[in-house]
């Protein structure tokens, strides 16, 4: 384990979109960055999934870097971050929020497998450190942010939250 | 810069109650996506944009103050996570360049 008090920052800056796909057999959902300069739209059969398009959102993806000890922490298996509003003492997220307060702003790494019938969700390490990194950021002393993988949701897709993305502005295409 | 300061020499209107504190410079987008790997904690964040999705990405990166350009005005939800997240919301008549003047003219960077 690594005894570097990480300061990280923000590295290979990627702009796209975040593909959000359904299986209509089984209403599994999906997500993946493109890097297209275009939504892709395709409906494909991949196993027993029919994956047809939802949504397409401009949005970013990043690795942190520790500037210090130089450790990269790879995210490429987050898709998104959203802004927890879940106060259902049911989920562990809305628990969470409930015991630590107002101050504290709950955001939940999104990662493709929403329904997380592979198993696989944003890994500790990514978690950890993006809390790491965006607490460093804040300067008022407001408020602290705490990131948590949406694994840890009762239902990733009924959550209550905000995702950001940068919804309505592909729509022109 | 204060707050008060900006507010009182832009013109700007409140759109919810705010502390009044040190702003550390400014940023401009109209891109949440960009927000998040661009603005700086206790900013002033200049902008279009008047959806949740903004507040949620503001809050995430601690800015300041939002400042909608344009006489733009977001809905009252939105008005009430800027509220649940402590980040002022201003609005003013001016579009986005001509603020930003004014801004650059008060000595902000």
């Amino acid at each position: 384990m690594s005894t570097c008090a990480h300061t990280w920052s923000m590295t290979d800056v990627r702009s796209g979109y975040l593909v959000i796909e359904g299986c209509y057999h089984c209403g599994a959902r999906t997500s993946f960055f493109s890097l297209e300069p275009v939504v892709p739209i395709d409906e494909y059969r991949e196993g027993e999934h029919f994956w047809e398009h939802l949504g397409g959102y401009q949005a970013v993806t990043f690795n942190l870097r520790c500037d210090t000890c130089g450790e990269l922490v790879d995210l490429h298996d987050m898709t998104g971050l959203m802004l927890s509003t879940c106060t259902d003492p049911r989920c562990d997220v809305g628990r969470l929020a409930l015991e630590l307060g107002k101050r504290v702003s709950i955001y939940v790494a999104l990662c493709a497998d929403s329904s997380h019938t592979s198993g696989s969700c944003v890994s500790d390490a990514g978690v950890l450190a993006l809390s790491e990194y965006f607490n460093q950021r804040l300067r008022s002393g407001r408020r602290k942010i705490v990131v948590v993988p949406c694994k840890m949701c009762d239902r990733i897709d009924r959550c209550q939250g905000i995702v950001i993305a940068d919804t309505g502005l592909t729509e022109f295409y | 810069m204060k707050i008060s300061e900006v507010v009182d020499k832009t013109g700007l209107e409140a759109l919810n109650g705010w502390e009044d504190e040190d702003l550390t410079g400014v940023y401009i987008s109209d891109m949440v996506s960009d927000i998040i790997t661009g603005a700086n904690g206790c900013g002033l964040l200049l902008t279009l944009q008047t959806h949740k999705s903004l507040i949620a990405a503001a809050n995430l990166v601690d800015v300041g103050a939002v400042v909608f350009a344009h006489d733009k005005r977001p809905a009252a939800d939105v008005i009430d996570l800027a509220d649940k997240a402590g980040i002022a919301l201003f609005t003013t008549p001016d579009h986005t360049w001509k603020y930003a003047v004014k801004l650059f003219e008060l000595g902000m960077r």
